[in-house]
């Protein structure tokens, strides 16, 4: 019994009818489904991305559920394999982080066209965007602390036995630099639409320079970053969000990557733009179980940059070619693009001898 | 400000300010109000854009000449169809005079290299669009 609404709170009455039958399909008990509200949210250009309100009927009674269904668009900006997301999510059950539930995958096209997953909806939640991190006022020392934490203590997960071990390899404790500089190396080369001086050099410098093995091998998020973590406007952190690029690999892939200029609008006094450096490693150290290395971080600080411009190269041809119109994708592969260039000749000019202005 | 590029700033800026809030809740709305800001923030590249790559690939052409790499073609007109596939080509060339110069010992190579560096650096800060100011519109 699929009664989705008419009214202007279902974007996609086709979308929210598969859906409510899939739910009942796959749901013990469930009946007389009926789908309240189903919009497509802006942002995450990774995924089709809606938010769900549904009822249904179960042992007598009337239940509600608030879900979000994130489904492959025809191209995204990062390849990724939705199962790994949802294995990600439940590798965090032994911690406390707030991860949404994970509730359905479906690597098919049959039920709603392409592939998708289902998790719980966290509700009372807001991204920080990064472009505005002073938003987070008054709450920016304890929002600070708590992310932090959360990427220490995934950084902490043991990965033997986690759901995650069984969708992807885990390489050798001195490996982990090599196999994530090849991947993203390659999407350059691969996808990119023009040469790129920058990126190449930057290549050339990792492969040359290689960091310290690591420490230990970790669950690494993939995208920890401002803009993915929801908060409830009084300084808590609610959810942990995108997953979809998780792996397991060197823990200080994440935390580079969440100190990343970008997220922050380029804040150098404040790690992520939220605490002082030495407070967010020490907290960081703390939640992980890691010894900070200047030397490790200072490599995959540029490999980050370097991870980024390959994410913005596959947006921009993924554009260009008219898979996906989303503007993000030209966004990306436009501002995000020139700004990390930028960041990146500016580390690496100074290592060849130019002197910068002060 | 080019005639062309007050009209994609005005475009734009109409856009995010009057037809953005009428779409508010709505997946669209987001899409619009990004394509207002990058439409704002076309109109201004418009304008510098074959000055740009003009001065680009004469910088470019300096620095492989020096490095011994010919570089002697030139655009068929300043249209940016034109100059863009000169500047790919001369980036490729810099690429492979990068790659030489890193593995040499001779401090002429090394100063060239800084030099290259220099290019690469101004060339970047030049590409870097400045995003137009609106209030709560940044995309996320």
């Amino acid at each position: 019994m699929t009664e989705p609404a008419t009214t202007s709170q279902i974007d996609d009455a086709g979308l929210a009818e598969a859906f409510a039958r899939y739910f009942m399909d796959n749901t013990p008990g469930a009946a007389d489904v009926t789908i309240t509200h189903l919009t497509r949210i802006h942002g995450g250009a990774s995924r089709q991305t809606y938010s769900i309100d549904l009822t249904y009927s179960a042992d007598g009674k009337r239940v509600s559920k608030d879900l979000i269904l994130r489904r492959d668009p025809p191209d995204s900006l990062i390849d990724t394999e939705r199962r790994i997301e949802f294995a990600a999510i439940r590798s965090m059950a032994e911690i406390d982080i707030p991860a949404p539930e994970a509730l359905f995958l479906e690597t098919g096209h049959e039920a709603l066209g392409a592939p998708f997953f289902v998790m719980g909806r966290i509700n009372g939640g807001v991204p920080l965007n990064p472009f505005r991190i002073d938003d987070i006022e008054p709450h920016r020392r304890s929002i600070g602390e708590q992310f932090f934490s959360h990427l220490g203590a995934i950084a902490g997960v043991a990965v033997e036995g986690s759901p995650l071990t069984a969708e992807v390899e885990s390489p050798a404790l001195d490996a982990c630099w090599q196999r994530e500089l090849s991947y993203w190396s390659n999407e350059i080369r691969t996808k990119a639409r023009r040469p790129e001086p920058i990126a190449e050099a930057a290549i050339r410098f990792l492969n040359a320079n290689p960091p310290p093995p690591a420490q230990r091998l970790s669950i690494v998020h993939g995208d920890f970053r401002s803009g993915n973590f929801l908060h409830d406007e009084a300084g808590t952190i609610n959810a942990v969000l995108d997953w979809e690029m998780a792996h397991i690999g060197d823990p200080y892939e994440d935390l580079a990557w969440a100190t990343d200029p970008l997220w922050c609008a380029g804040d150098t006094e404040r790690a992520a733009g939220l605490l002082a450096w030495s407070e967010a490693i020490a907290v960081w150290q703390e939640a992980s179980g890691c010894r900070f290395d200047p030397s490790a971080f200072e490599w995959w600080s540029i490999f980050a940059h370097v991870k980024a411009i390959g994410i913005w190269i596959s947006s921009a041809r993924a554009f260009a070619e008219g898979k996906n119109d989303d503007p993000i994708l030209a966004w990306s592969g436009w501002f995000t693009h020139a700004a990390h260039e930028l960041t990146i000749a500016s580390r690496l000019a100074p290592k060849f001898g130019l002197e910068l202005p002060v | 400000m080019s005639e062309i590029g007050m009209i994609l700033d005005r475009i734009g800026r109409s856009l995010v300010a009057d037809v953005v809030p009428h779409l508010e809740g709505h997946y669209a709305g987001g899409q619009a109000m990004l394509t207002g800001i990058m439409t704002v923030m076309a109109g201004e590249a418009w304008d510098g854009a074959a000055d740009r790559l003009h001065r680009e690939i004469e910088a470019m052409r300096a620095v492989l000449r020096e490095g011994g790499v010919a570089a002697d073609e030139t655009a068929a007109s300043l249209r940016l169809s034109d100059l863009e596939p000169t500047r790919n080509r001369f980036a490729e060339r810099l690429i492979t005079l990068q790659t030489r110069l890193e593995t040499s010992t001779d401090p002429a190579d090394f100063a060239l290299n800084t030099r290259i560096w220099g290019l690469l650096l101004a060339g970047a800060a030049e590409r870097m669009p400045t995003p137009p100011e609106f209030p709560e519109t940044e995309p996320d």
